[in-house]
Order: C-alpha cells, then sequence, then structure tokens
C-alpha cells in the first residue's frame, strides 16, 4: 500500500467510541469485496489446477444459488389479483 | 485502485447518507470527494453540533474537514500499527510522520510460543500499548490492522480499555497483485 494514498481506502471512522460497531462494518465492507476471502486463499499457494476446479464450483454454485432465489421470490409473491374473483 | 473505486462504490450505495441516492455511484474518488463535500457543508450550516451527520468514510487529503481530535486534525493524528499474524501480534504506535513512540507485543507481555497467538494475549498487549502511550501523552489515535490473525479485534479493544481514544479503524492487510508464490499448500 506504499504505493497508494494511505487512509483512503478501507478505512472506518468511529462514531461515539463504538469501536465494535466501526469493526463489523470495515469486516462486512471487506468480505462484500473479497479481500478476506482472498488473504485467507493466498496464505498457501494454490496450484493452477486447483484454482481452476474452485472457479467452476463457484460458478456452477452461483449461477445454481441465483436462480433458486428467483423462484422462491416468484413462488412467495403476495400481491397478483385475486385468481378467485367473481366467486 | 480498482478495490478504491469499488470501496468507495459500495460505501456511496450504503444508506448513511440520505442524499447519496441523487448522485450515480461511478465509483470515481472525485464524486465521493463532492459528496463529501455536500455533507460536510450541509453539515457546518446545521446548528448544532450533535445533528452533524456522520460520514463512516474518513476525511480525505484534500479536503478541509472541521472535525478535530483533541486539537488535532486527522492527519496529525497518531497511527496505532496492529500486525497480527496467525502465531502472534505486534503493537506499535507512531506519530504521523512515522517517528516511533511505543512497541509492545504479546512476546513482551511475558507470553511464550502457542499462547502468543491468542486473542487474550493481544488485549494485554493492547492495554499495554496504550498505558505507555498514555504516558507518553497521546489520547487519540487512528488503527491500522495488517493481517487477518487472532488477535486482530482484541488488541483493538485492549487499545479501548487501557484508555486510548480510536478515532478510525483501517484495514492495511497486504494483498499481492500475484507477486511472491507463497509456501505450498498443508495435506493433513
Amino acid at each position: 500500500m506504499a504505493n497508494h494514498l494511505k487512509f483512503v481506502a478501507r478505512t472506518v471512522m468511529v462514531q461515539n467510541g463504538n469501536v465494535d460497531t466501526a469493526y463489523k462494518t470495515l469486516n462486512r465492507i471487506l468480505t462484500t469485496d473479497g479481500i478476506v476471502d482472498e488473504a485467507k486463499r493466498r496464505r498457501y499457494y494454490e496450484k493452477p489446477c486447483r484454482r481452476r476446479q474452485r472457479e467452476n464450483y463457484e460458478a456452477c454454485r452461483r449461477i445454481y444459488s441465483m436462480q433458486m432465489g428467483e423462484k422462491i421470490s416468484f413462488l412467495m409473491r403476495r400481491n397478483r389479483q385475486d385468481p378467485w374473483a367473481g366467486c | 485502485m480498482y478495490s478504491v473505486a469499488r470501496t468507495t462504490c459500495l460505501r456511496l450505495s450504503a444508506p448513511v447518507i440520505p442524499h447519496s441516492s441523487s448522485l450515480v455511484s461511478r465509483g470515481v474518488c472525485s464524486s465521493a470527494q463532492r459528496l463529501q463535500e455536500a455533507a460536510e457543508s450541509s453539515a457546518s450550516t446545521a446548528p448544532a453540533k450533535t445533528s452533524r451527520e456522520f460520514s463512516v468514510f474518513p476525511p480525505l487529503p484534500g479536503q478541509e474537514s472541521l472535525l478535530r481530535w483533541g486539537g488535532k486534525k486527522y492527519e496529525e493524528l497518531p497511527i496505532a500499527h496492529i500486525k497480527a499474524t496467525y502465531n502472534n501480534t505486534h503493537i506499535q504506535v507512531t506519530d504521523h510522520l512515522g517517528q516511533y513512540m511505543v512497541r509492545t507485543s504479546c512476546g513482551t507481555e511475558g507470553f511464550k510460543n502457542v499462547k502468543k497467538g491468542t486473542p487474550v494475549a493481544a488485549q494485554t498487549a493492547g492495554i499495554s500499548a496504550a498505558a505507555k502511550a498514555l504516558v507518553k501523552g497521546v489520547s487519540f489515535v487512528r488503527v491500522v490492522v495488517k493481517g487477518l490473525g487472532p488477535g486482530r479485534m482484541s488488541s483493538i479493544k485492549g487499545l479501548t480499555m487501557g484508555g486510548l481514544e480510536v478515532v478510525s479503524i483501517t484495514d492495511n492487510t497486504p494483498i499481492p497483485h500475484n507477486g511472491c508464490r507463497p509456501r505450498k499448500a498443508r495435506r493433513m
């Protein structure tokens, strides 16, 4: 980080002394950015074959969970017109 | 600077500042500056200090921010570097120029070997570092954390328990952009 401006990125201000909330906010930002996962992954070397397997697995999992989420939100719709209107 | 842009982009989309929805989150640093200027100007025109909006961003170096801690601007506050490895935790407090003031670690607290890599040891190191820094006359500090270890959270807690005021938390974990090759994977 010596080539970048310091205290600009990955910084969270502490409000009213809530260090816990600030730390949680920082953690949330880092996980959504994928920095925590990458740091864990780079602890040991990951061979290219293992890396390809992992990327494939993650892509399949992403597709599956997104489609499952769409299906669930479709089935849980509440605001639709009454199908038995007039009975 | 992609992660910077992404981080600022994500923060812009968070509902911390209400009139951020009017700005398109292009994720450019200048848009973050303009947003903060708008927030600061709206905050400075507010009558009472308590109604000022709190922004998660730090005051960027090119800007005039009205926040002061102990009479010092954000850029002049001393920095507490915390290096949290998997086996140990080091805490070093320096001033904003980089001159060293206080240095403690789990080893200097009397822990040995495996007990150094525990959150309890990190907390005691934080408390002692805060005590030594208070002797030197430091009250507000910004924290820079490096590494993912067991002492990452508890050392900040130890600093606050020891009496230092934490102003902001930065994460400086080194992420190589495919630099040195790390050691081989463990097979257990």
